[in-house]
């Protein structure tokens, strides 16, 4: 396997599909050839723009004609555990998009398969592998910060954008059936833009949702503070602020820094080296120069070619693509995913924790009765959570996409 | 009578209702649960007439026998004209599929499909040739915009189900629709690059057609006998120009910022977009891909002559009022 290009298959052919084609594309060493989708219809756009030689609407068909070494689940969240199930028994190697399951009992149930099948599991968290952000952990890493002792984590989010816009109109729509509603299907970036600092397994978690859309029936606000026992965080997730903002702001003991993902750059916040009236002018003057280097920088990227959006999901898709041809080349347990199986299930469960006690503790914000009514519904869906990935795998089978 | 129709809360869709209305056309609406019903409320107090709202999923079966049961003629104009690729196949291309298939196996006489002028495919067609109902579909619409690419597999679709179910089928494709709610720039006049329009070609005929005058023709294509499984143009007559259209709009006190791609540079640019967009594997999308360019901004001639003589359509508000109406609407 170390020799050839990689056969890879996606399953999902929704919007997020899109952006994986078109890495899956820009990847070295990598080939997609094929797609499936329940909807005969979405999988024949997503070919036919993308060039996908194969089309299926059934995934045993695709792994049977089109013997993929590499799936990449692009479905909805409550269909991951059970299509990921299948894949990594069927013995292919599987990239998941984020958020990982619905819960972390799935996660590890997940991760149980993938471990006794020897295949691998990758997570999603494509942020981490973006240029800026890995320039970030280079300055973290060189010292310059000190110790990172606090993380803030910022995802503005376009809920009049056309899947938001979709969601709020949908009642039935999926994203509202999960038990943390729209932010299950979101906070996955920043909240792993802070578990990245923070690695406490279980660290202290206060959090709260609520909403200021009276014309949106469910949370669209989130605030949580992490507080683990070197390093805290904090995440704002927000649909009513502009910018749509993807910012990290972290706090070392040395210096603090902010990276900002859609601008593509990197700001220092040092102590001042000159007294009084001189370190007003030195501010200012840092913040010249540091502009100047990102622009010059992002100047060189534009003409390079390489300010892609979904930069770090491509990197991400390599590095994981690497790592399979090394398993083959050994065996799969002896080798780790970019993502690791530890780490898909710690931001899993975090996330369930989180949900948790937003859905304990709602009455400390003003939000409207639709948001209450909202609650009791992921209240009941966490409830019936084994009930529904079994439906939605019968229903997948049904549909002749698992059968 | 009775009919369906499908989109009654859009903007061709309550002009249409309001037409059929006052042809004593009884008239059941098939709407999305979370749509607004202001304006079908507003039409049912003006006009003092009873009104059949159904909320409904079409995307299922279930939801397009209960629509389609007791109708003679649909309507279907319900369709998404933002977002990805894939949402805009979900929410059009996959209710027309199962509408098409329900209404073929219930006593619909005639269903009539609000297609678009967009899903012809003019690359071959020598310049100022006349784009009527002959000229084939784009083959390659995939190459195209999410929209345009939409529609072309919309009507494939329903053109499949119907012959193989002998649903007679009627294809109506408005040109640009415009109106008071929806402006005179579209991108056949130009693309918007920041705060500026990049105007394409300037000299090239802009197929429109008022809102008004289109949803009179929509009407017609499900009344008018001997025209199944036939296919419309819908455009007025006497087309301006995109130079026109910008004199026009900023003639009315509006502002606008141009820069003008002349036509012999729109093929230039296009090969410039594709080439920099290959070399750098999509930083910047094909916007202008050579493809798109030839059927966007070609300079073309628009036959509505076949509309006019088998459905006995006429644009009743010339272009010239239209957009003088549509300009002065300040909402």
């Amino acid at each position: 396997m170390s020799d050839r290009i990689l056969r890879i298959g996606l399953v999902g052919c929704g919007q997020i599909a899109d952006a994986h084609l078109q890495q899956i594309r820009r990847a070295s060493a990598a080939e997609a050839v094929a797609v499936c989708d329940v909807e005969p219809l979405l999988a024949r756009q997503a070919a036919e723009r993308f060039n996908v030689p194969m089309r299926f609407s059934n995934l045993k068909a695709m792994l049977r004609e089109a013997r993929p070494d590499v799936v990449h689940v692009t479905t909805p969240v409550h269909t991951h555990a059970p299509l990921t199930i299948q894949l990594l028994e069927a013995g292919v190697h599987v990239y998941v998009e984020k958020p990982f399951t619905v819960d972390a009992a799935e996660a590890r149930q997940v991760i149980d398969v993938a471990e006794r099948n020897g295949r691998l599991v990758c997570l999603g968290h494509d942020q981490l592998f973006d240029p800026e952000w890995l320039r970030v952990c280079e300055i973290v890493a060189s010292g310059i910060l000190g110790e990172i002792h606090h993380v803030d984590s910022v995802l503005g989010y376009p809920i009049n954008g056309p899947f938001g816009r979709h969601v709020v109109a949908s009642p039935d729509h999926w994203v509202r059936q999960l038990p943390g509603g729209l932010l299950q299907n979101t906070i996955s970036h920043p909240l792993y833009r802070i578990t990245e600092f923070l690695d406490d397994a279980e660290p202290m978690i206060q959090a709260r949702w609520f909403s200021r859309l009276p014309e949106v029936p469910f949370p669209t606000e989130l605030r949580v503070n992490l507080q683990g026992e070197k390093v805290s965080g904090s995440l704002l997730f927000t649909s009513t602020t502009k910018p749509y903002q993807r910012v990290t702001r972290l706090y070392g003991t040395e210096a603090g820094l902010e990276v900002d993902l859609n601008a593509q750059l990197v700001r220092f916040h040092r102590s001042d080296c000159y007294p009084g009236a001189f370190a007003k002018l030195e501010a200012p003057f840092q913040q010249l120069r540091e502009s100047c280097g990102n622009l010059k920088r992002s100047v060189g990227r534009f003409v390079r070619g390489e300010l892609h959006y979904f930069e770090g999901m491509k990197r991400l898709f390599e590095n994981f693509y690497d790592v399979v041809r090394e398993g083959a080349s050994f065996e799969a347990s002896a080798v780790c995913p970019p993502v690791s199986h530890q780490e898909a299930v710690r931001v899993t469960s975090i996330m369930d924790r989180i949900f948790e006690q937003c859905r304990d503790e709602p009455r400390d914000f003003a939000f409207s009765a639709e948001c209450k009514t909202g609650n009791e519904k992921f209240t009941q869906a966490q409830c019936t959570r084994e009930e529904r990935s079994r439906e939605a795998a019968s229903e997948l089978v049904g549909q002749g996409h698992l059968s | 009578m009775k009919v369906l129709l499908t989109g009654a809360t859009g903007f061709l869709g309550k002009r249409v209702l309001r037409e059929l209305l006052t042809r004593d056309i009884e008239v059941r609406c098939a709407v999305r649960a979370s749509s607004r019903l202001d304006d079908i409320n507003e039409i049912r107090t003006e006009l003092g007439r009873q009104i059949e709202v159904v909320p409904v999923d079409l995307a299922t079966e279930d939801g397009c026998h209960e629509v389609v049961s007791g109708c003679e003629v649909v309507y279907h104009l319900a369709a998404s004209r933002v977002g990805c690729t894939s949402s805009l196949f979900q929410n059009s291309v996959v209710p027309t599929r199962e509408l098409v298939r329900v209404a073929s196996e219930s006593d619909v006489r005639r269903f009539v499909l609000v297609s678009s002028l967009g899903v012809y495919g003019p690359q071959k067609l020598p310049r100022n040739a006349t784009v009527d109902e002959s000229c084939p579909v784009d083959e390659a619409p995939q190459l195209r915009d999410a929209y345009t690419y939409s529609k072309v597999v919309q009507e494939d679709i329903a053109w499949q189900t119907a012959r193989e179910n002998d649903l007679p089928l009627v294809v109506v494709r408005p040109g640009v629709i415009f109106g008071e709610e929806r402006g005179i720039l579209s991108h056949r006049v130009g693309l918007p690059f920041g705060s500026r329009l990049l105007r394409m070609g300037g000299r090239q005929r802009i197929p429109l057609t008022y809102v008004e005058n289109c949803a009179s023709g929509v009407v017609l294509a499900g009344l008018a006998d001997g025209v199944d499984g036939q296919v419309f143009n819908l455009i007025d007559d006497a087309l301006p120009t995109g130079r026109d259209l910008i004199r026009r709009y900023r003639k009315s006190g509006r502002r606008l910022r141009v820069i003008g791609i002349p036509q012999f540079a729109i093929p230039l640019l296009a090969w410039f977009n594709e080439k920099y967009s290959d070399w750098t594997q999509g930083q910047i999308p094909k916007v202008l891909s050579r493809h798109r360019i030839d059927a966007m901004w070609k300079p073309l001639c628009y036959s509505n002559e076949k509309a006019k003589r088998l459905l006995g359509w006429q644009p009743s508000i010339d272009v010239d009022t239209a957009i003088t109406r549509t300009l002065s609407f300040s909402g």
